[in-house]
């Protein structure tokens, strides 16, 4: 029976770290702290309480879909800043568009786009959204998510891993990315990573 | 490498020159004699297809070359008229090379009273890839289902044309994320076919290390799919907890969480390994995935409300099967016992033998169960190639093979099969005969066969409420179909 998992998750301590709040070395390391970019700085109110995120894939590889599919994963967790998906575009206040943007879905994205209610975001997920990256000259590739709709924040990476996501989804809505925790002493982060190894044995 | 010869090793089961309907008839007779289909390529004015012995362990091509392609379409029966489904999917494809060629099989028109549409998609659930479904409703019950692709198409296959191997690498690995090392590893297989060249044995271990940690990925975050699906989040988030686990054992040891970029012409390139590497810690977390994978699976085997909805769920008809053999777990699930690691050892499942996990009952219990025996499996298999692990006999030589796969090729076409997590995978390679560009690629990827195995296990006296779980039972990716 399954209840004996949930009584054992009870006592354990959660797999939860405080990431991208407090420092976790493991996850800061497979980050790159130059992915997350903020195109425009949002401004106006935005309800910083409860963020409901919409997903379109633009015509992906599926691994940013792996990666964003990880954010509800107990390692990163990202309702503990109120995130959410949601099914319905019409609650959504993000949008996140991964994959290189095909003529086939322009219209799909600028629909979904369009059934959001203001004030609302956008944030292109991985290299492909950003400019096409490998895939920029096939036929039917547009190849840029900002030349279909207007972007506040891209996240470079192929795939961003789930800390790049979990910044840039920050910064979609505070304007600038957290910091990268124990990222400028490169001994500091080795140290660290001994650490973190040596705890998991 | 001896596996890579026995592959090379081509029979040629014959060329058809006369009736396009003879040369089905030859291969639908090819199939009743157990040869499984790997391939329906169009090159070169003439259509082929490649097929596999599984008992013989040798690869056949049957070739169909018409007296003159203009007249010869318009009088042909569809290909689904013989029975021949497997290569549904790739007809497209297909269709697009040669224009003239009337692939339509249709779909039927359901109408009728207390008939409701359901149009799903390419936005929907949580994070999903863009496909529609199109759902027929009566009731509770789904009585038809078409499915409707092609929204991501980034034309894989078209952009690789004209360019050299090395060119050509970045877009291959980035056709599936989550099975790379497969789509890099049956290239590098074709690539090293088409060219003869040999990998040491230390490179073909850590080659099926990789494979093998990929699936291991693939496998835990398709089981955390499935347990959602049936409404437990619990073990949704032990299994992602594991997944993650297994994805940054894949950083720390190669540098890369989905270990791309690593597999390359003729060996593996690490930048990372062995400097960084900690043997007993890679292998005690694995011990770790192994033992809490388990605990989870057999706790998800005793929860009856788990149960009760997998079980009966999504069995795919017999004739659906017969048609269409369904690769990988999902085949297996059904009782198609294939497995490419067995019936054609690649790499190093030659000295590790592997039996394939088959159930019969076709639904979505049998797929769970093939898929949790598959990931013990893999993690046993992943933990002894780490052990025999030693030091890189030979690096390889980067600058000499790419400047052998600028000049012309040994043979043409190179194949490469194997076995990728969602099932069977093969890159049909052709180089131009002096310049060693990239003529055609021809590829079958796993998801494109089974995909169409989807609407029929569907549309089989389930009801609206298992959808979810029957999606979530096959795993497929789309971009693998859209490739």
């Amino acid at each position: 029976m399954y209840y004996w998992h949930w009584l054992r998750h009870i006592v354990r301590r959660p797999f939860t770290t405080g990431f991208p709040t407090e420092p976790d070395p493991t996850v800061a390391r497979m980050a790159d702290s130059g992915a997350v970019h903020t195109v425009t700085v949002p401004e106006g109110p935005f309800y910083r309480r409860s963020v409901a995120l919409r997903h379109v894939d633009g015509g992906s590889c599926n691994g940013c879909e792996s990666e964003l599919g990880l954010l509800t994963s107990p390692d990163y967790d990202f309702s503990r800043y109120g995130f959410s998906f949601t099914p319905s575009p019409k609650h959504a206040d993000i949008l996140v568009v991964t994959g290189v943007v095909t003529e086939a879905m322009i219209p799909v994205i600028v629909a979904t786009y369009e059934q959001m209610t203001a004030p609302k975001r956008v944030v292109a997920l991985g290299t492909c959204a950003i400019d096409g990256w490998v895939f920029r000259d096939a036929p039917g590739v547009r190849g840029r998510l900002d030349s279909v709709i207007p972007v506040q924040v891209n996240i470079a990476g192929c795939p961003p891993t789930p800390a790049d996501i979990l910044r840039g989804l920050w910064a979609a809505i505070e304007g600038e990315p957290p910091p990268l925790p124990h990222r400028d002493g490169a001994s500091h982060a080795e140290k660290q990573y001994e650490l973190v190894k040596g705890e998991s044995r | 490498m001896a596996d890579n010869r026995l592959a090379q090793e081509v029979f040629f089961a014959g060329t058809h020159g006369g009736e396009y309907g003879e040369w089905l008839q030859a291969w639908q007779a090819e199939r009743a004699e157990g040869i499984e289909t790997l391939l329906l390529d169009a090159h070169n004015q003439s259509l082929s297809v490649w097929g596999l012995d599984p008992d013989a362990h040798r690869v056949t091509q049957l070739v169909w070359r018409p007296p003159s392609p203009d007249s010869v379409w318009a009088a042909d029966p569809a290909p689904s008229r013989v029975g021949i489904r497997e290569t549904e999917n790739a007809e497209p494809f297909i269709a697009r090379t040669w224009p003239a060629l009337p692939w339509s099989s249709g779909s039927p028109v359901v109408r009728g009273k207390g008939v409701f549409f359901y149009p799903l998609g390419p936005v929907r659930a949580d994070v999903a890839e863009s496909v529609e479904y199109r759902l027929a409703v009566m009731g509770d019950e789904m009585i038809h289902v078409d499915l409707r692709a092609g929204f991501k198409r980034r034309h894989v296959r078209t952009l690789v044309v004209g360019r050299y191997i090395d060119e050509a690498w970045p877009v291959v690995t980035r056709f599936t994320t989550t099975s790379n090392v497969h789509h890099t590893l049956a290239m590098a297989l074709a690539v090293e076919k088409a060219w003869d060249i040999s990998v040491s044995p230390t490179h073909t271990l850590l080659r099926t290390l990789f494979a093998e940690l990929e699936r291991i990925v693939s496998h835990l975050g398709d089981l955390a799919v499935l347990a959602v699906s049936t409404g437990l989040p619990l073990p949704q988030m032990e299994y992602l907890h594991l997944k993650e686990l297994v994805l940054r054992l894949n950083y720390r040891l190669f540098g890369h969480r989905y270990l791309r970029d690593l597999i390359v012409p003729g060996g593996v390139q690490l930048t990372q390994w062995p400097q960084k590497a900690d043997v007993t810690w890679a292998l005690n977390t694995l011990a770790t995935v192994y033992r809490q994978s388990s605990d989870i699976a057999s706790g998800l085997l005793n929860t009856p409300s788990f149960l009760d909805r997998l079980h009966g769920a999504g069995v795919i008809p017999a004739s659906t099967v017969a048609q269409v053999r369904p690769v990988g777990p999902v085949g297996r699930a059904s009782g198609v016992s294939f497995d490419v690691r067995q019936a054609l050892p690649y790499v190093a499942y030659v000295s590790h033998p592997i039996q394939p996990c088959v159930e019969t009952s076709g639904d979505a219990y049998a797929r769970f169960q093939v898929r949790v025996r598959e990931l013990s499996v893999s993690l046993s298999l992943a933990r002894i190639l780490l052990e025999e692990w030693r030091d890189l006999d030979t690096g390889v030589q980067a600058a000499r093979v790419l400047q052998m796969l600028k000049g012309p090729p040994l043979y043409s076409p190179g194949l490469g099969i194997v076995e990728a997590p969602r099932g069977l995978l093969v890159y049909g390679l052709y180089p131009h005969k002096d310049s060693g560009r990239i003529e055609h690629l021809a590829v079958a990827t796993p998801s494109m066969r089974n995909w169409s195995a989807v609407p029929e296990a569907m549309a089989n006296h389930n009801i609206m409420q298992d959808f979810p779980i029957i999606d979530a039972s096959f795993s497929l990716s789309v971009s693998g179909w859209d490739g």
